[in-house]
Order: structure tokens, then sequence, then C-alpha cells
């Protein structure tokens, strides 16, 4: 008996901690004229790109006259990468009744649609870099239900070409990709595909986790003149493990975005996730206000990619950017932010 | 109402995988890693058999079937290989996450959602009802986990399962009855993963999709469950507060299902709360501490007793 | 009946510490033979009960069951021929069954653990029957988990459980030793009974001289894994305690001590 009350009231403890531990994540929105709604944005793991992701949703939104605080509450939940919280989260958004569900990142969007699709609550799903293969859409981009959102694939034969303009000479391009991504692996055959229609051969290396990130880069820069990097969560991870071995070596690493270009990657033709982020917001924006259903949307890619460039690390290299490349670049970094 | 509704499915496919846990934890004494692995592993071979045109139902019984062969290998590696019984749960846990990935095609993420589930398929579509349709799925959830803790139950009650709960509880009874403790440890290693492997295979018929990070902290989910069921509804040697309502005792089973529902809830109930996944693991975490200082009076009574 | 036959046995073999436990050992009992075995602490008595019953294996010699050799047979499957009661009560009991259920478990030995039901419901009644015959009350705990019974209720589940099914051999380990002397008392006559009963071959290591002067037929005294003294028949029913004792203050006398 004593036993069991213990229990209780320790786990009484613990619940009474949670609501302790309540952090006011929604903001009511202020009473205005017109129509108000409630979304929530899943994101299946903490990560830049992601976050940069969320924050374009939102400025999307904002855009077309759906603004946070005003007649938007955001419910914003985090998975961490953990499968079963990401699941509870998604049930937590339908049980509150939400307008929309957006799914950042992959599982999230999965998840999203399979309690989406019973709960008549339209998925915007972004950062999903094959949504086909996720079947999250037909293979002919038309959706497979009331879900669609855009797409984070990389642009490859952007890069490529990027690559051949910086490095006449190159002839080898190192990647190194964690055998579990899903994305990693598509990404990886599509540069297999294009790389010799440019005068390159690919050397990939796999890896199951950050603790292989060493060993393989070590093996990796004996055989390659530069390197190119995914958006392999494991790898990105580790980048800065990565671009110190590379300066010793003098070998050039590319980065895929904004943000490994930030800290130490020579260029990108990279998407800017803020912008990714915008469109969804739009197409978000379009459903909420009823003026086409997702169902009525292909999913989108964005076309063009941006150049982006880090000065100081060229120097580092000996390198110069070509000018074709500078003037057209989205952003120039000046310096390493370690 | 679709908050209550979405824990209950929850917990239910992760009771199934508790009651394994609380074969390997309670029953045999045995801190079983590997339902780390075997989870996902259920989920993986589900996903590529109904790609394949299995028929959904068949996938349960494969999951489980294979379950109870990575279990059987934790147990041998423990038994013959003479390896400590955390070790060799890490072994196989480790060796299966490459298996699993292989298990699916060689894909980290496999989709089924336009394949028939135990869930969605056109038998169910032809015969229940519209006013039912939002319950189909824990109905159906409710019947299998049903089925596994009657199975569960009347096994226990059998021979060979005597033989199982004497091994954790005295070994060396089981070596007095002439038996080879070595192998109803296995025995009960592969059931216990054969329920993991199961839950795994609902689990992803029930999202309609394979991950592999599915598998991450399933041993603490499981732990939990059968930890808080046990503490509120059946404690060992004394009355829960079902006997001061005046309600009969449950079975270990059925508090192991109730302590999976609970665990979710609490999840549920702190992101409802706006907590963060980040904060989630280190709520778990207390949570677990919490309980398992609730048992170790427990584990000191048992100690007394020797 | 059971032969030990030039049985050797070290401890650390290779190291600074290697120490020798037998050395040509030998023993034969009888059928329906009872043995008691006493000796100091590291005279060999309990290791020579883990020899028999393969819980430890012998460096070199032979054990022979009947004309069968053993020597090389696991543990497990020795006991099938062999019931063996433990000094700690707990090891012959399963805490967590109900007393029905280790009945059950103990009446299944040398049967297969299969599908059918645990509990044989027409059993119920002659497990009562020799619960009631301890006199302590069991038969009416039926459902009652055997952890909450006391040292002495167990061990005379122990001794009943491990008598329940045919066996050959009974090895009794300090069976009375974690007990208060009355409970002593008690679980000795019993055992005296069952032995008489079955007709058992026993072999039992006790520390307590009245117990190994009153019960059985033959008397061995180890030392330092030499049996010194090995009485049987009317010569054993001849021994004293005090004639124990004095052959103890000689051994010790012996070792210096």
């Amino acid at each position: 008996m004593k036993k069991s009350f213990k229990a209780l009231f320790l786990t009484t403890a613990v619940t009474a901690s949670l609501l302790g531990g309540c952090s006011g994540s929604s903001s009511s929105p202020a009473p205005g004229d017109g129509a108000s709604y409630t979304i929530g944005i899943g994101q299946f793991a903490a990560h830049g790109s992601l976050d940069n992701c969320r924050e374009g949703f939102l400025l999307g939104l904002a855009e077309e006259g759906i603004v946070e605080g005003q007649n938007l509450t955001v419910l914003y939940e985090n998975s961490q990468a953990d499968g079963g919280i990401a699941s509870q989260i998604i049930t937590n958004f339908a049980s509150q009744k939400v307008d929309l569900i957006c799914g950042i990142a992959t599982p999230m969007a999965q998840t999203a649609y399979g309690v989406g699709k019973r709960q008549d609550i339209p998925v915007i799903f972004t950062a999903v870099t094959d949504p086909a293969a996720a079947e999250l859409a037909n293979a002919d981009g038309t959706p497979v239900g009331e879900i669609t959102g855009t797409s984070d694939k990389l642009p490859v034969t952007q890069q490529l070409q990027m690559i051949r303009t910086m490095l006449p000479d190159a002839k080898t391009i190192g990647i190194i990709y964690t055998t579990s991504e899903v994305n990693s692996l598509s990404t990886i055959e599509e540069y297999k595909a294009a790389s010799g229609d440019y005068g390159f051969e690919i050397v990939d290396i796999g890896i199951s986790t950050t603790a292989d990130v060493p060993l393989a880069a070590d093996s990796l820069l004996e055989k390659v003149d530069c390197v190119t990097n995914l958006t392999d969560n494991t790898v990105v991870a580790s980048l800065p493990v990565i671009l110190d071995k590379a300066a010793r070596k003098n070998i050039p690493v590319f980065g895929s975005e904004i943000e490994q270009v930030k800290i130490g990657c020579l260029a990108a033709m990279g998407l800017d996730y803020i912008d990714l982020g915008k469109q969804t917001g739009r197409m978000a924006a379009a459903v909420l206000k009823g003026e086409k259903k997702a169902s009525e949307m292909n999913y989108e890619v964005i076309e063009e990619a941006a150049f982006y460039g880090n000065t100081k690390v060229a120097e580092n290299l000996g390198i110069t950017i070509p000018e074709e490349l500078t003037s057209s670049a989205k952003e120039l970094f000046t310096d390493i932010d370690q | 109402m679709t908050l209550l509704l979405g824990v209950l499915e929850e917990g239910l496919i992760y009771g199934v995988m508790a009651l394994g846990v609380y074969i390997t934890y309670k029953i045999l004494d045995f801190p079983d890693l590997s339902v780390d692995s075997t989870f996902p592993m259920g989920a993986a071979l589900t996903a590529s058999a109904l790609l394949a045109g299995i028929h959904p139902a068949a996938t349960l019984l494969l999951s489980f079937g294979a379950g109870a062969l990575a279990g059987c290998a934790t147990g041998f590696i423990h038994v013959k290989l003479k390896v400590r019984d955390l070790l060799s749960g890490i072994i196989v846990m480790t060796g299966l996450y490459s298996l699993n990935l292989r298990f699916a095609g060689g894909r980290a993420n496999v989709p089924v959602f336009t394949q028939d589930t135990i869930f969605e398929n056109q038998f169910l579509a032809d015969h229940i009802p519209q006013w039912l349709s939002p319950y189909t799925m824990a109905l159906i959830l409710f019947l299998i986990i049903a089925v596994c803790k009657v199975l569960l139950d009347l096994y226990l009650n059998t021979r060979s399962g005597y033989l199982l709960r004497a091994v954790g509880d005295n070994e060396s009874l089981v070596t007095s009855l002439a038996k080879d403790k070595g192998m109803v440890k296995i025995l009960g290693l592969a059931i216990a993963n054969g329920f993991s492997a199961l839950a795994g295979s609902i689990y992803c018929q029930h999202k309609g999709f394979f991950e592999i990070s599915v598998g991450t902290g399933t041993i603490v989910i499981g732990l939990a469950s059968v930890i808080i069921g046990i503490q509120l509804l059946c404690p060992e040697n004394g009355t829960s507060f079902l006997n001061s309502l005046k309600l009969p005792q449950v079975r270990p089973t059925t508090a192991v299902i109730a302590g999976s529902v609970v665990y979710k809830a609490c999840i549920s109930l702190a992101i409802s709360l706006g907590m963060e996944a980040n904060d989630l693991k280190l709520i778990t975490s207390i949570l677990f501490l919490v309980i398992l200082v609730v048992s170790t009076e427990r584990r000191k009574k048992v100690k007394s007793h020797a | 009946m059971l032969e030990l036959n030039n049985i050797s046995k070290y401890y650390n073999t290779g190291t600074v510490n290697e120490m020798c436990l037998f050395q040509d050992f030998n023993l034969s009992v009888e059928e329906g033979q009872f043995v008691s075995v006493v000796g100091s602490n590291g005279s060999g008595k309990t290791s020579m009960l883990n020899i028999i019953c393969g819980s430890i294996p012998v460096d070199s010699g032979t054990i022979y069951i009947g004309n069968e050799n053993i020597t090389d047979m696991p543990e497990f499957k020795r006991q099938r021929r062999i019931g063996r009661v433990y000094q700690n009560p707990a090891m012959g009991t399963c805490p967590h069954m109900t007393i029905l259920e280790n009945m059950a478990l103990a009446d299944n030995k040398g049967k297969f653990f299969n599908l059918r039901p645990g509990t044989d419901k027409k059993r119920v009644d002659s497990y009562r029957e020799s619960l009631s015959s301890l006199g302590l009350g069991l038969e009416d705990k039926l459902h009652v988990k055997v952890g909450v019974l006391s040292g002495g209720q167990r061990q005379a589940m122990a001794l009943l459980m491990s008598t329940m099914t045919p066996i050959q051999f009974l090895i009794l380990d300090e069976h009375t030793a974690a007990l208060d002397p009355k409970t002593a008392e008690t679980i000795m006559e019993l055992t005296g009974r069952v032995v008489k009963e079955k007709k058992l071959t026993t072999i039992m290591v006790t520390h307590n001289l009245r117990y190994a002067v009153e019960y059985g037929d033959r008397l061995l005294m180890m030392h330092q894994g030499q049996a010194v003294m090995d009485e049987i028949g009317e010569k054993k029913a001849a021994i004293r305690i005090e004639d124990l004792l004095e052959r103890f203050n000689a051994i010790s006398i012996e070792c210096g001590n």
C-alpha cells in the first residue's frame, strides 16, 4: 500500500516538474479582422538548415499576411531525431485541431502524412530531398493526397559546374556520407551519374557514426583532388574535423549550403534554406486561405542555386575565385566563422 | 479525444514490446538491450515484406519469428560464448543496426503509405462501418495485444513457462530439475525479442513507413512501462491502489500494458505542456530514476529473502 | 553404486597460489548407504559433493554411477538421478512462485517441460498430502509465494521437492547449518524419515557431530582431501561424539593449530 502510494507520489512529482518546466511556445493571436489560424510545425531534428527552414516558413506566411501573434498561432515541436516522439508530437497537433501541419525533414513529414490523412488535416512539408521516394508525392510530382511542399534536393549539376570552373585541373571529387541517411544515398547516385559530363570521377566513402569521420577523412584525402559535401547530418556535424584535415593537405572542400561555407568550406552552389522556407510558407498560406488545396499543388524545388564563397579559405588555399562566380555570388564571406 | 486515442494507440503498440521486456527484465532478470534493435528489425522486415506483396498479417508472424531468432543470438552469445548479459545485448544491438539497413533494402527510410496494412486494407474498408472508422486502429491494436497477452499468460502457466519463471528466480533449481538453464534463458530471450519485433512490425504499419531511428530508446520505454505498470498495479508482496478501491488484482502482463499507456500519456502531457524534446529526454531519465529508486526497495527485499 | 576413482583436483593451477584439494581420492558408496561426512573447513567436503554433482570439473579421475561413467556429463544431466539440498534454504525453491507451483515444478522433474499445464490439477491433492506430512501447515498455503516462508519452511520444502521424483542419490550439503536448533532438529528428523521411506542412497555433509553420529550407517571424516576416518555398520554405530572430537583435536595438533 505504502509503496504504491510512494510510486504514485513520485509520478505526481515528476508530472508537477513537467508542469513547472512548461514553456510557452505558443502565443495567442491578438483579436483582429479576418480569419485566424493555428498551425503545428514539427521539426525532426535541431540543425542549422532545418532551423532556417522554419524561420523562412514563418516569413513566407507573413508575406501573405498570416503573421504569428496576429492571426496565426504556431505550435512548434522538435523531436530531436526520435521517431517515437515525432509521432506523439503530430498526434498532439491533430488533437488540438490545427488547420495545417508543417513537417520539416523526411521522417517528420511522413509521420505528419500518416496521421494527417486520417484526421483530414493538410500537410505541408519542407526539407524533404526526394518526396517521391518517401511516398509523399507521386513520381511525376503530383500530390498523393492533402500533402505538398518543397524539396531541398541539391543542385548537383550546378555544383559540379562550379567546381569545374574553380578547379580546371581537378579529376576526382571525394564525398563522405552516412550509409543510413537515405537523402545522401540518392544524392551520391546523382553525383555519380552527372560527374562524367564534367570530367570528374566520384570517390565516395560511407560511414555509420560520427566516430568514423576522422578515419574516413584521412583515407579519402589520400585519393582525391577536392571534397564536396552533402547535407548529410552526421557528416555536417563533424565538418570541422574534415576541414581541418583537408586544410593541412591543401585540399579544397566544397559545401552544399551557406552554413557550411561560413565555417570554412571554399564555396557552394547551394540552397538558401530561408528561401526554401519562404517558398513553403507561401504554399501553406494558399492552403490556409483556401485558395488552393494541398492536393492541387505539385511539390516544388528551388530551381536556381545561389553561389556562396569564402575568400579567406580561397586565400589560404592559394586559389582565386573566378570573377564570373563572385559577380553572381549571393554572399561572400571574408572570414572563417569558428 | 484524438489525443486520448493517439496515446492509447501508441501505448498499445509499445505495450507489445513491453511484454517482451517484462519477460527479460522481470522474469529472466536479464538486462536485454537487443530490443533496441529487434524493434526496428520488425519494422524493416515489415516494410520490405509489404513492398514484396506479402500479406500484412503474415508480416506480423514473420517479424515475431525474426525477432525470436535475434533473441536466440543474444542468448547464444551469453550462454554458450559466456559473454556478460549486458554485453551480449549490445553486441546483437550493434550488429543488427547494419543488418536492419539491409533488411530494408539498404535504405534508412522506407515508406509503405500505398501498401495494404493490417490497419488499412480492402477487407476493413468493406466491413467497418463509417462511424467506427476513427476507432479501427485502436480496436485492431487492442485485439492484437489482447491475443499476445492471453497467449503469454497461458504460456507462463505451462510446464515450459514454469521453467522460464524458475530460471529468473533461482537458476540452481532449474539445474536441480535436470534442465539446462542456458537453453531456458535462450528461449525466454527469443520470446521477448519476438514480441519486440512484432511491436516494430505494428509500428511500421501504423505509421506508414520504416525509419532506421525508430529503435532509439526502445529499451527505455519498455523498462519504464514494465516498472510503472508493476509498481502501480501489482507491486510485489503489496497491495496496489486497486485493492483499496476493492478492485481485483490484475495480472502483471495487464499491468505492463497499462504501464506503457501511462508512459505514453506522460510524454504526451509533457509535449502538450510545451516541453521540448531535449527536455523530454531528461524528464524520461528522471522518471526512470524515480521508478528505479522505488523498485530498489523491492530488490532489497528480494535480497533479504535470499 | 557411486564410485570416485583417483580423483585429482587443483585450484589456481599454474600460479603461486596453486592448491591441491584432492590427489588420488577414492570413494565408493554402496546402494542404500547413508553416509555422514564431517571435517574441518577446507577439508574438501563440499568440493566432493560439487565434484559428484558436476558443479566443478575434475582434473583427472573418473566418476561412476552404477556402471555409467558420468565424469564428463554436464551438471544438469547428472541431476536427473540426483536430488540436492543446499545449506542456503533459498537455493532449493523459487521465491516468486507459489508453493503449489514449486511443488508442480519439482514433480515434473524428468518429464518434458512442454506446453501442458504447469500444474496438473489431479496432483494437487497428493501435493497437499505430502506437505501436510511436514506438519508445518504449508498445505493450507498452496497459493502463497515461497518467498514469504521462513528458512525452515523453505528448507523442508526443498527437501520434499528434491526427493519427490524417483532419484538414485540424495546429496545434503550442510542442509541444517543455516537453521535455528529447533528447526534444524525438525528438518533432520524429516530427512531421516524420507531417506528411510524412499530407501535413498544419501551423502550428508554436516558440522553437527551429533547428527553425524545419530544418522547414517557410515561415517567419513575428511581432512586435507583425504578420508582420515571411514567407519561402516556396527563400528559406525559404536562411535560417540567424544571420539570424533578427540580425532578432530588430534588432526588439529598435527596441523600445528
